[in-house]
């Protein structure tokens, strides 16, 4: 399901024309996203966790050539699906 | 800070932002993740512009092993849902540490490190034990790297071959061996080197001044001769950084020049009888030294640096001196090293990892005759 289709059916959803819902989409991430900044995790019962985590630096080493590379610690936005949406996966 | 935004919260700020009512961003805030929940189960993958992607990933089945009983189990194959954020907003989130680079460090340095962070490693296992699956390739030859490491000492402790047997079971393996070869025999240098130098470091500093005193001597001669012919010049920036090696080296190098007529050292000694008013111009090169006093591509190296053995400098010590440019093209003669062309431009051997990191060099150990080394100007920061 692409972006396109995804957008009809929640503007079908909550009855908005595609512009309204796209506008609302833009705002809703980017409320999430100030979120994620100040360090808080979005929790949602059913769908499960977003929340942005600390990778550590680390050695990496290319297993063909032994070039070894210090990777930086960066921060990465992780999605931990509940335990419900796991189970209907089964 | 580390708060759990709920849905209520999650649509009280969506009301403010978007500037509608809380029934309504609260309705729309669950039908947008209900929506991607969904069609995750049935679709198996959704695109969301400025968020990212959720896809279903397949897992097969892969042996693992208990780590209190050692015991070998199988984790089935199962299904697992994945998100990707967009890169946009990946590099947003990442501002913060957006400046790191990932660089190429030495064996040596990475040995450090790993000492360094075990303790932290350990600290911190929670994060990696959800990261494992993103990258697994990535974790484990470090491990499997400690792991040979420990082989290889006991195996060079004991010279016993059965160890080889077991370590050359994939030809990875065979290399990391090598590099672990060379990490361990180049750490027992630098630990005879160490142990060794309260009794050699005395005698040694010792002739390193005399040396820089002869060499004032000389070059005060020869600017006051003038007209001394350009081999001869050639010498004298070499000899106060030959400190510790024998004498025969710095005699056979001053013959080179004459013989081979591309060599740039002829080129700025030419350059210099014709632009004599100039000697701080990068055309000054070695020659320009006979004009002024003070060679400007000889350094005082600092105390710290002086104090260093060569062995213990890598390609991460190029922090003392900017590259500005280039200097001149040097055309790698049979015999010649890169610490031989440090000495040659520069004066010192020690200065040899600018040479490298300026031409990207990833193993000194293979270049071969012919090559064309990019000499940089090096000035001080």
């Amino acid at each position: 399901m692409n972006n396109k289709q995804f957008l009809t059916e929640l503007s079908g959803k909550c009855k908005l024309s595609s512009e309204q819902t796209e506008r609302q989409v833009q705002a809703l991430i980017g409320v999430m996203e100030n979120l994620w900044h100040e360090g808080d995790s979005v929790s949602l019962s059913g769908f499960g966790v977003l929340e942005v985590k600390k990778k550590n630096e680390r050695v990496s080493v290319n297993p063909t050539t032994g070039v070894r590379m210090l990777v930086p610690p960066k921060l990465v936005l992780t999605y931990k699906p509940s335990s419900i949406l796991k189970e209907k996966l089964k | 800070m580390d708060r759990k935004i709920n849905l209520s919260q999650l649509a009280d700020l969506l009301s403010q932002a978007g500037g509608i009512s809380k029934t309504a961003s609260e309705q729309f805030v669950k039908n947008f993740f209900d929506i991607i929940s969904q069609n995750v189960l049935s679709d198996g993958l959704v695109k969301v512009k400025g968020l990212g992607t959720f896809k279903v990933l397949q897992m097969e089945d892969r042996e693992s092993v208990n780590v209190n009983t050692g015991e070998r189990f199988i984790i089935e194959g199962h299904q697992k849902i994945s998100f990707s954020p967009d890169p946009e907003l990946k590099d947003r989130i990442n501002k913060p540490f957006s400046a790191f680079e990932t660089v190429e460090i030495t064996a040596e340095q990475a040995e450090e490190i790993s000492k360094a962070g075990s303790q932290s490693e350990s600290t911190s296992d929670s994060d990696e034990s959800d990261n494992t699956d993103l990258n697994p390739v990535a974790i484990e030859p470090e491990k499997t790297d400690e792991k040979e490491n420990d082989d290889e000492k006991e195996a060079i402790e004991k010279k016993s071959p059965e160890v080889n047997d077991v370590t050359q079971k994939k030809s990875v393996r065979v290399l990391l061996k090598i590099l672990v070869w060379l990490l361990s025999i180049s750490l027992a240098i630098v630990l005879g080197v160490y142990l060794l130098w309260p009794v050699l470091g005395n005698t040694i500093l010792g002739i390193v001044e005399r040396d820089i005193t002869d060499s004032r001597k000389t070059e005060v001669v020869a600017d006051s001769t003038g007209s001394a012919v350009a081999p001869v010049r050639e010498t004298s920036p070499v000899k106060p950084a030959e400190p510790v090696t024998k004498p025969a080296e710095p005699v056979t190098k001053p013959a080179e020049p004459v013989s081979k007529p591309a060599e740039p050292a002829v080129e700025s000694a030419g350059k210099s009888e014709t632009s004599p008013q100039k000697p701080q111009t990068p055309a000054g090169n070695a020659a320009a030294k006979d004009e002024t006093p003070v060679n400007p591509y000889r350094f005082q190296l600092n105390k710290a640096d002086e104090a260093k053995d060569l062995s213990e400098f890598t390609a991460a010590d190029t922090v003392n001196y900017t590259m500005d440019g280039d200097m001149t093209v040097h055309v790698l003669q049979s015999g010649e090293t890169i610490t031989v062309l440090a000495l040659k431009y520069y004066g010192s051997k020690k200065l040899w990892p600018y040479i490298v990191k300026y031409n990207n060099i990833s193993n000194a150990n293979t270049l071969r005759p012919g090559a064309k080394i990019r000499i940089p100007v090096l000035r001080s920061k």
